[in-house]
This record gives C-alpha cells, sequence and structure tokens, in this order.
C-alpha cells in the first residue's frame, strides 16, 4: 500500500464533452429522418413565439413544422402557438435554459410525426441557453429592436455561437434610436459568419427571406427537399 | 445559473475517472476556463462548496485558472487574442478564424491522495 503519496491524473477534457457527444447523436437522428433542428434563443419577448405562429402560417401545409416551447412555468407559448402548428410545452421548473433531455422528452411524444423542421423555442434568457447544445442544426438568435443595437458585443456568447441573427420588430424603427447596419456590423465582428435578418413579424417583411434562410439551410444540413414543397414555392405568398 | 448542474457533472466525471484509476482522496481538482466558456468562476466556487459537503470530494479543493480568449486565423495561420470578442484577424484582417481555447471549461487535472 502506498500511503501519504499523491499522484496527478492528467485529464484535458472539456467538462461538457458528454453532453456534447448525445447533442450530437440526437442531431444525427434528425438528420436521418429528414427533420432540420432550429433552436431559436432570445431575451424574453423579443418575439420568438410571434414569429414561429407567422412562419407556420406563411407556410401553410406547404412544410411540416412543429415546435417544443421551454418556459420556466406556464404553457402559455404552447397555447398560443397551437392554432397553427403543433406545439408541445416543455416547462424546466425554474431552470434559466432547456437542456437536451427535455427536448428528447418532448420530442419521444412526436417520434412519429414526419417533420420537415423541428423549432425548439428556448426559454427568454441570452446568457444560458448559449452554453447548451440542444442537438440543433441551426441556432438562430432574435434581437428586438427595442434592446438596442449594442446587445450583440455585450452577450458575445449567443451571438459567436449562433448561424443567424433575426432583428425583429422592424415596425417600431421609425420610434426607436436603433441602427440595423450598427447591429449588424456588431454581430459580424464576432460572428462573421452570420446570416442577418431584420423582419416584422407583425407586418410581414422580411418573412420571405426568414423562411428562404430555413429552405437552405434545410438542404444544407438534412439534404433533401420537403415532401410537400414544388419549385418556386417559396416566393410570391 | 447553471454552475450548479455543471459543477454536478464535473464533480461525477472525476469520481469515474479516479475509481478508474485506481481510487483514492480527491485533494485537488484544476480546471480551466475562459471568457466564452459561458460559466462564472465565483459562481463555480459556490456551487463546489455546497456540492462537496455531500459527496466523496468532502476534503477537495477546486482550482480555477482563468485563461484569454484565443483564436487563430485560417489564412495566415497566426493566433491572436481577440480582443472585446472581435474576432477578425489583426494580422491580415481576415474574417475566417476559430476558437482556439476559451470557449470551454476543461477540466485539467486532480490531486489524488493515497
Ligand atoms: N411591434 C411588434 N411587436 C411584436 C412583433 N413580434 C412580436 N411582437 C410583440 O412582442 C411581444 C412579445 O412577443 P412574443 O412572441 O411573446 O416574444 P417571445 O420571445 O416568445 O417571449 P418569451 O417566450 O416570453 O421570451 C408581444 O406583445 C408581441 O405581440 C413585431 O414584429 N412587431
Ligand atoms: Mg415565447
Ligand atoms: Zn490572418
Amino acid at each position: 500500500m502506498t500511503s501519504n503519496e499523491t499522484r496527478v491524473i492528467t485529464i484535458e477534457r472539456d467538462v461538457t464533452a458528454t453532453a456534447r457527444m448525445d447533442a450530437a447523436r440526437f442531431r444525427e437522428t434528425m438528420t436521418a429522418r429528414g427533420t432540420l433542428v432550429v433552436n431559436l434563443l432570445s431575451s424574453p419577448g423579443s418575439g420568438k413565439t410571434t414569429l414561429l405562429a407567422e412562419t407556420a402560417r406563411f407556410w401553410g401545409d406547404q412544410i411540416r413544422c412543429g415546435v417544443l416551447v421551454g418556459d420556466i412555468a406556464t404553457d402559455r407559448d404552447a397555447q398560443r402557438l397551437a392554432p397553427w402548428l403543433p406545439a408541445i410545452q416543455l416547462t424546466t421548473g425554474g431552470a434559466c435554459h432547456l437542456s437536451l433531455a427535455l427536448v428528447q422528452q418532448g420530442w419521444q411524444q412526436w417520434e412519429e410525426l414526419p417533420l420537415d423542421i423541428l423549432f425548439i423555442e428556448n426559454v427568454g434568457n441570452l446568457v444560458c441557453p448559449s452554453s447548451h447544445d440542444l442537438g440543433e442544426h441551426v441556432r438562430v438568435v432574435l434581437l428586438a429592436t427595442t434592446e438596442g443595437d449594442d446587445k450583440p458585443a455585450k452577450y458575445p456568447k449567443a451571438f459567436r455561437t449562433s448561424d443567424g441573427l433575426l432583428i425583429t420588430k422592424t415596425d417600431l424603427l421609425p420610434y426607436l434610436p436603433f441602427d440595423v447596419d450598427v447591429a449588424a456590423q456588431d454581430a459580424r465582428e464576432i460572428r462573421p459568419d452570420i446570416e442577418v435578418i431584420a423582419l416584422s413579424a407583425l407586418q410581414g417583411q422580411g418573412l420571405a427571406q426568414w423562411c428562404q434562410f430555413l429552405q437552405e439551410q434545410r438542404r444544407r444540413h438534412v439534404g433533401r427537399r420537403p415532401a410537400n414543397e414544388s419549385a418556386d414555392s417559396t416566393v410570391n405568398r | 445559473m447553471h454552475e450548479f448542474a455543471l459543477v454536478r457533472s464535473l464533480l461525477s466525471q472525476v469520481a469515474q475517472i479516479v475509481e478508474a484509476d485506481g481510487g483514492g482522496s480527491v485533494q485537488e481538482i484544476r480546471v480551466r476556463c475562459g471568457p466564452l466558456a459561458g460559466v462564472e468562476p465565483t459562481l463555480m466556487r459556490e456551487a463546489f462548496a455546497l456540492l462537496r459537503r455531500d459527496s466523496a470530494f468532502v476534503e477537495a479543493e477546486l482550482v480555477i485558472r482563468e485563461e484569454p480568449l484565443r483564436a487563430r486565423c485560417r489564412r495566415c495561420d497566426q493566433t491572436f487574442e481577440p480582443q472585446r470578442f472581435r474576432f477578425r484577424c489583426p494580422h491580415c484582417g481576415s474574417v475566417d478564424t476559430i476558437t482556439e481555447s476559451g470557449d470551454a471549461v476543461m477540466i485539467e487535472s486532480v490531486v489524488v491522495g493515497g
């Protein structure tokens, strides 16, 4: 027996390595099923739920979408979404972000449902959700014009890890000191290849561009066209 | 505020590693993290102080080393420390850069007593 001796075990491992592998496995499963997974994050009230309802309305039955919507408490968002698309509420019971385990629990209820796009509406919070891979193919951060154009550098991780930035509520621009180019530029310094789309879910500007972005992402990550999509289906709706 | 879950996961990983290495009492857990790790070292320490009480780690110290953010340019292959999270290469101006370190919590090593 070697008592009193100490030894050092060298590890050099990312503490989230296992969680990342689980997320990667879920992502592969979804790719194989032909479902694009999109994780939406933003601070509370930036317009995630409104955008999802309008996106589903825009597409009608052309693209089959479903949403797993996270909240700390209540199923209000799922209720709001239900008229437009299948929605399951995930309540975190106080936690500030969705976890992969919760997403997979929700998804289990839908294993048989053929979906072209699975949206995950994360809990309104620009900090914690950015550290959690939910097995999404695409991460999109929303920044409302009411929040100010200086936010990217203040919440760098959310912007660094996102593939798309949606500047929402552009119908309010006439009343606010918000410069879309400043916000976009700030975000691009942090994440140079971020796709920036300015839109108003309420009035419809930019919605077609957002839907086209999603279709491109779907082709890129899942490699198929939705079953119901015709060649020019994304324009003129 | 997910430091609690993170530290819990850290402790269970360390327990497994030490067990697989022949066991012993853990005296020190060394980790490092950077500005884009998404954790607050102070909150990690608080979480650790609470969680170690009911674990096999009552004796253990958590040592957190803070490291700077580092990125590498894919065009000129030089590394740099992004200032204020700006990832444009200061050497050649390219925006094609990747994060090398500072965006994760890394478990470096564990000191185990006999
Ligand atoms: N003017 C304007 N208001 C909008 C727009 N989109 C959403 N809103 C309003 O903003 C408020 C918040 O919108 P939600 O869709 O609930 O935002 P959310 O991000 O889902 O909020 P949480 O889930 O609570 O984080 C609501 O009162 C919406 O009507 C928009 O394009 N323009
Ligand atoms: Mg919502
Ligand atoms: Zn360079």
